[in-house]
């Protein structure tokens, strides 16, 4: 729609002649703004990659229109299932911290049973109320666990971690599951900034030593890949296999959450040996970490030891679940 | 002229993940623009305010309602600032031809087409870029109707690349002022 010369041109030539208003309609600009759509709980900070895919999702409810509430997503479960899901999980994360924790008293720590239990409640509900209880209960989270530091320990359904690395993990299967409501209703979801991709990715990086163990692979120490993630909030990095390697970034930038301070320099790994060399799209890999690619066919360019890299590949979404 | 679509998108995906700053971004780089085109169609400068925030609202309100795989932020905005002022000023005719008495025939609606230039205004556009001085008139002509960029307008005319840029924006200027005495 922007081909046409004489639109161009006309919008330039009106560009040329603006005009500015007598008085800045800026701050009233924001108090009507914020009326009308809520901006993300937290803008900086470790938290802000997940307050972005809370506010990106609730875009997408914006578009939605009744019918698209009942429409099947994954996993069986409507919209407004998927939507009671990611409560529930917010939910845990907020039980683990000390947050508040919106519906029915959790009686089962785990994501699945809560899930049901959360959905069953939500079902009885008006898809709106769905929306406002989980937005409440994500930005209820976020705002709680700004105020601590990224490494305070949280153990979520028997799984300890920084809480840091717990949000991130939120964070991503926010940005999935709003990716497979979009798919659903047929709206294109724009991916997160560079700065918010960047931490996931690293996240999705550190997990591989774990998704390796859990698949069978049975790693020696010393067996390493280098993971090269091309695209805005890519990067490079060094990742020991074996239980317990930790993936460590080579290219200086400061990937993760601040929780290991040894990996924003990548003091002296730049040229660690490494059994073979994985370059892809850092999106696509997130999403195949996610459970949303197929190793089989992957787009990856493999350099060294290939058994080693499709072993990787097809371990990758060991860890991902509904 | 060049459109900066690299910064659309971000600009996008920074709105749709919330962040009020840069809200406050695309309204400062759009808001003359959307203001001018809004008075321009209007000829009143408080409903004109009143437009461009709601413009500004609209887009945070509902950011996935513009796709930058289909045109420019500049552009979307100016499409819903267009509507937004047309609208009103059929608001105002119709408050008008209601005081006068009710009519025998109502006139059909004008369709009101997704887009910013109509035909008529299209025609507009190219009559007043033939009116320009032929200096001026090359280099909207090269720039725009032959798709080239600044450092080939300059270098087809032999020109330095200042003094091609700035002949550029004074025709646009002009256009924008014989534009704005055709009246919309």
């Amino acid at each position: 729609m922007n081909d046409d010369p004489a639109r161009r041109l006309y919008l330039d030539a009106l560009t040329e002649a603006a005009e500015v208003p007598r008085t800045s309609l800026r701050p009233l600009l924001f108090t009507a703004a914020r009326a009308r759509r809520r901006p993300a709980v937290a803008a900086s900070g470790w938290t802000a990659p997940y307050a972005g895919r809370i506010a990106a999702m609730d875009a997408l409810l914006a578009e939605v229109d009744e019918d698209d509430w009942h429409k099947e997503t994954v996993e069986g479960w409507t919209l407004q299932e998927l939507l009671a899901h990611l409560a529930a999980k917010d939910g845990l994360v907020a039980l683990a911290v000390g947050a508040p924790v919106l519906g029915p008293p959790v009686t089962v720590d785990e994501a699945l049973a809560r899930t049901a239990q959360l959905q069953e409640y939500e079902r009885r509900r008006e898809p709106g109320q769905t929306r406002r209880d989980w937005r409440a209960q994500a930005d209820a989270l976020c705002r709680h666990l700004a105020a601590l530091p990224p490494d305070t320990p949280a153990d979520v359904s028997g799984f300890p971690m920084a809480a840091a690395d717990h949000l991130l993990g939120r964070a991503l299967e926010t940005w999935l599951h709003t990716a497979d409501a979009a798919g659903v209703v047929g709206i294109a979801v724009p991916d997160p900034v560079p700065e918010h991709i960047a931490p996931t990715a690293d996240l999705c990086v550190r997990v591989m030593p774990v998704t390796m163990r859990v698949s069978g692979h049975a790693v020696p120490e010393g067996r390493a890949v280098r993971l090269v993630l091309t695209g805005p909030g890519g990067g490079r990095w060094h990742v020991p296999l074996h239980p317990g390697g930790r993936a460590v970034r080579e290219d200086g930038a400061a990937g993760g959450t601040g929780l290991d301070g040894a990996s924003a320099g990548g003091i002296g790994t730049d040229g660690a040996s490494a059994d073979a060399t994985i370059t892809c799209d850092v999106v696509e890999f997130c999403f195949l970490v996610g459970g949303r690619g197929e190793p089989a066919t992957f787009a990856a360019e493999v350099e060294g030891d290939s058994a080693l890299a499709r072993d990787l590949l097809h371990a990758a979404p060991a860890l991902s679940g509904p | 002229m060049e459109a900066p679509v690299a910064d659309d998108r971000l600009l996008h995906q920074r709105v749709v993940g919330g962040e009020e700053t840069a809200l406050g971004e695309v309204y400062d780089r759009f808001a003359p623009l959307v203001f001018g085109l809004a008075v321009r169609i209007t000829r009143d400068r408080m409903i004109s305010e009143d437009i461009t925030q709601e413009v500004f609202v609209a887009f945070w309100e509902r950011p996935l309602a513009f796709d930058p795989a289909r045109g420019t932020l500049r552009a979307w905005l100016a499409t819903i600032a267009h509507r937004r002022a047309v609208d009103h000023v059929r608001a105002q005719e119709r408050r008008k031809a209601s005081v006068l008495g009710p009519r025998l025939l109502e006139p059909e609606p004008e369709r009101l087409e997704d887009q910013v230039l109509s035909r008529q205004e299209a025609d507009g556009v190219r009559l007043a870029v033939g009116k320009l001085p032929d200096h001026l008139r090359e280099v909207i002509e090269l720039a725009y109707y032959r798709g080239r960029t600044y450092r080939q307008v300059a270098d087809e005319l032999g020109l330095p690349e200042g003094t091609a840029k700035s002949r550029i924006r004074l025709g646009l200027r002009r256009l924008a002022d014989a534009l704005a005495e055709e009246g919309t």
